[in-house]
């Protein structure tokens, strides 16, 4: 029985398959088991005009707009976390309209995203009543055809060009292994036009096969994958390694060559430049 | 300051009050829920499960179910708080728990609370052109309508927080419960009344400083921490760590 053809990758491949102006939706939450390597690897390769969706970004798209990257943005809430605040290149972007921003409560961009996942247009959502979001975004109630008396907003569908999901294990095939909270990465594969992954290490077939249930993703859903040893830095990949505080405060100083030197912190570049 | 004298004196920092009142609104049998950007409802959390002698439900953004985390990340997100969990019950699982009907109290990050209870998570100015643009609602316009309880806490209670109009309603819906480092406001009949105050404030400072008119029947100087709940936020935050970085001041 085949276990499939590998689909592993070079980071830069792989970054490679997103072209300017795509959608993104980006694995983990805050500081956590995001896909950053990847992040750091699309401004490297000078991406523009992407997308990020995502219910809780933070060091991600702060570090997109600080490269000049993105131009629009479908996301919940928006601060680096720990104790570092808002997300200072992300609030400058949006205070002088650099990234146009289409706010959600966690919520409703997870029912557009089910939307998409379930095949079809739109998807009910529960509370935002008396919210100014859904004026704000053209949200339209409908109330309940079989005759409750219930209102609810529905949210069109959010089908992102790309998820992205940072993953513990995978196998050569492509299949997801994630510990920890799998966050929102399970609907944004469901919901993405195509999944990229990037991993800690590759585990074996076997591994796979004697326990099925711990695989988020299955392989077939998945285009190409990479292996990036502590490519969540400088967030955390639960359990293998914390967020790295001091890394975080070097990145969110503002000066010259801040942001060249944190790109090159990254392990990926270190690896790549075999230092 | 008046802080650094008068509270090592009278034992109730701002940080403590806060803390301390979040994890006053835990109730028995219960579930209730703290998020991301949230580390002050998360010690409150685990304050509640040292400090009072009753079972609650204790989930969090990080997947946890009752965990026993082997340390208090400084990320209210952080995995180390599904550490111990038997199940990981993940932001998908907890949002719609809390749609159908079934969380009892959801603490929520809020920049400006109106007399009603609604929040401003957003921005400060117009929506459009912000002279200040907030992390965002995260849980709230979702949260804050479906739980049977929210409560929100400001680190700085002022005319600027605690408004009459809000610049942006985030979220309706109301909270249940807000926590300053000097006042505990719960609703009544609808809107935000002020339960009581610190020992070290007074109604007439309260008033001053909230944006918002309010009913204070019945309110008093807030009871003081017990020896259980001060006991429980040292083992929390032996070195005052988080005390240190949450900066808060009564004045």
């Amino acid at each position: 029985m085949s276990a499939g053809a590998s689909k592993i990758v070079s980071l830069a491949d792989l970054a490679g398959r997103v072209p300017d102006g795509s959608s993104l939706a980006l694995g983990g939450s805050f500081l956590h088991r995001g896909p950053f390597a990847f992040v750091r690897e699309l401004i490297r390769q000078g991406r523009r005009d992407l997308e990020v969706v995502k219910q809780s970004p933070g060091y991600d798209i702060d570090l997109l707009c600080r490269a000049g990257a993105l131009s629009r943005a479908k996301a919940g809430i928006v601060a680096m976390e720990g104790n570092f605040g808002l997300a200072p290149w992300y609030r400058k972007a949006i205070e002088t309209g650099q990234v146009r921003l289409e706010e959600h409560a966690c919520a409703s961009l997870t029912a557009g995203l089910r939307a998409a996942a379930f095949g079809v247009p739109f998807m009910p959502c529960g509370g935002i009543h008396g919210s100014d979001l859904a004026a704000l975004n053209g949200w339209k109630t409908v109330e309940d055809p079989y005759g409750s008396g219930e209102t609810v907003y529905v949210i069109p569908r959010i089908a992102p060009d790309f998820a992205v999901i940072q993953a513990n294990e995978v196998s050569e095939a492509g299949d997801v292994r994630v510990f920890g909270t799998s966050h929102w990465d399970r609907i944004m594969s469901r919901s993405a036009k195509r999944v990229l992954v990037v991993a800690e290490r590759v585990a074996s077939n076997a591994s796979f096969r004697d326990q099925p249930e711990l695989t988020l993703v299955p392989h077939f859903l998945v285009e190409a994958v990479s292996i990036v040893p502590n490519g969540a830095w400088p967030g955390s990949l639960w359990p293998d390694y914390e967020i790295d505080y001091p890394a975080v405060e070097a990145y969110m100083e503002d000066g010259p060559g801040v942001l060249d030197r944190h790109l090159a912190a990254g392990p990926e570049a270190r690896e790549a430049a075999h230092v | 300051m008046f802080e650094g004298r008068a509270t090592v004196e009278a034992g109730w920092s701002g940080f403590s009050y806060i803390v301390t009142n979040l994890a006053r609104f835990v109730r028995p049998d219960e579930i209730t829920f703290s998020g991301v950007n949230s580390a002050l409802p998360m010690l409150a959390c685990l304050l509640a499960k040292q400090a009072y002698p009753f079972d609650f439900t204790y989930i969090n953004v990080a997947g946890g179910v009752d965990p026993s985390p082997s340390k208090v990340p400084i990320s209210s997100s952080d995995p180390v708080l599904a550490e111990g969990s038997r199940s990981i019950f993940s932001n998908e699982d907890f949002y719609d728990l809390c749609t159908r009907g079934l969380m009892d109290l959801c603490f929520l990050g809020a920049a400006q609370v109106d007399g009603i209870g609604r929040t401003n998570v957003s921005c400060i100015g117009d929506w459009h052109a912000p002279r200040v643009r907030l992390p965002g609602g995260g849980g709230g316009a979702v949260m804050l309508p479906t739980a049977r309880r929210a409560v929100t806490w400001r680190t700085e209670h002022s005319r600027r927080t605690l408004v009459e109009t809000l610049d942006f309603v985030t979220a309706a819906g109301g909270m249940h419960g807000v926590v300053t480092p000097i006042a505990v406001f719960v609703k009544r009949e609808g809107r935000l009344a002020l339960a009581s105050w610190h020992p070290e404030a007074s109604l007439e400072e309260v008033r001053d400083r909230t944006g918002f008119t309010f009913d204070a029947k019945g309110a008093g100087p807030t009871p003081p921490p017990t020896p259980e709940e001060r006991a429980g936020l040292a083992a929390l935050d032996p070195e005052g760590r988080f005390a240190a970085d949450a900066k808060i001041r009564l004045r």
